[in-house]
């Protein structure tokens, strides 16, 4: 599935596959790992420009703040 | 007004696979109108261990005729948080669009709850409003409702698509394998 950046769909596919592994074999067993942190930091950093391009990135920020599936208040 | 959904379905699969499938669920053969997805913001909270996660969808649509005059695209951004409880068995995922809020905003929760190691519960419930005024918020809130019925169906068949295709997929054997060592 494509990022809404076409030139972060690299990074993103490199991303949910460390992600899924991560999952399965850190998250789900309890066991603590931050792997997949580096990945993630540099593929949010790609998308987050075209979020503030297309103006979605403030109405991101309200939703996670407003949400009750958050801990960040 | 508001419109309101809910409906209680037995999988037959074990709430770890449930939960790996929600993260890889797009693309699948039932969702050929979600055209772009990213995970915008996660986190797991050091003292609980909770994960958190906000995802990013581009959704296209096809609007009725009578529709058409109040929207200029079919392009809608959806915004979905989640919590998982990897010690509880639960997931909760609550998805809302942003765009043409005012028009009609659909919000929807879905709870995977663990049953026993081959049985999820899933608990969808959504509310569907529109603020527009006179007779044609209820056509809009109707029509939400309707497109709410269809779209549960197509979702959890895109979801059960992609459990079997995680089983069987080269690439996620090793992690079909790991899964079932949790068990």
């Amino acid at each position: 599935m494509s990022s809404i950046n076409p030139e972060c769909t690299k990074l993103k596919k490199e991303y949910d596959e460390c992600f899924n592994s991560w999952y399965v074999d850190s998250f789900l067993k309890g066991k603590k790992s931050n792997k997949c942190d580096e990945l993630f930091k540099e593929y949010r950093a790609c998308i987050l420009k075209t979020l503030k391009e297309k103006k979605i990135d403030t109405l991101i920020e309200e939703s996670i703040k407003n949400s009750t599936l958050n801990k960040k208040k | 007004m508001v419109k309101w959904f809910k409906q209680t379905t037995n999988l037959k699969h074990s709430w770890e696979q449930l939960s790996l499938a929600m993260w890889s669920k797009y693309p699948n053969p039932h969702s050929s109108h979600v055209v772009t997805s990213d995970v915008v913001d996660r986190y797991v909270d050091p003292n609980t261990g909770y994960l958190y996660t906000t995802r990013l969808f581009l959704k296209r649509g096809n609007i009725p005729k009578w529709g058409r005059k109040l929207l200029n695209n079919n392009e809608a951004y959806v915004i979905e948080h989640s919590i998982c409880k990897p010690n509880e068995g639960s997931m909760i995922i609550s998805t809302k669009n942003l765009s043409h809020a005012k028009l009609m905003l659909i919000e929807e929760t879905q709870k995977f709850i663990k049953k026993d190691e081959e049985n999820t519960t899933l608990v969808t419930k959504a509310r569907i409003t529109s603020n527009i005024w006179g007779p044609l918020c209820s056509r809009i809130e109707n029509f939400g409702l309707k497109k709410m019925r269809e779209g549960t169906i197509n979702s959890c068949n895109g979801l059960l698509y992609v459990v079997e295709k995680l089983k069987s997929s080269k690439n996620a054997i090793a992690l079909s394998n790991s899964l079932k060592a949790l068990k």
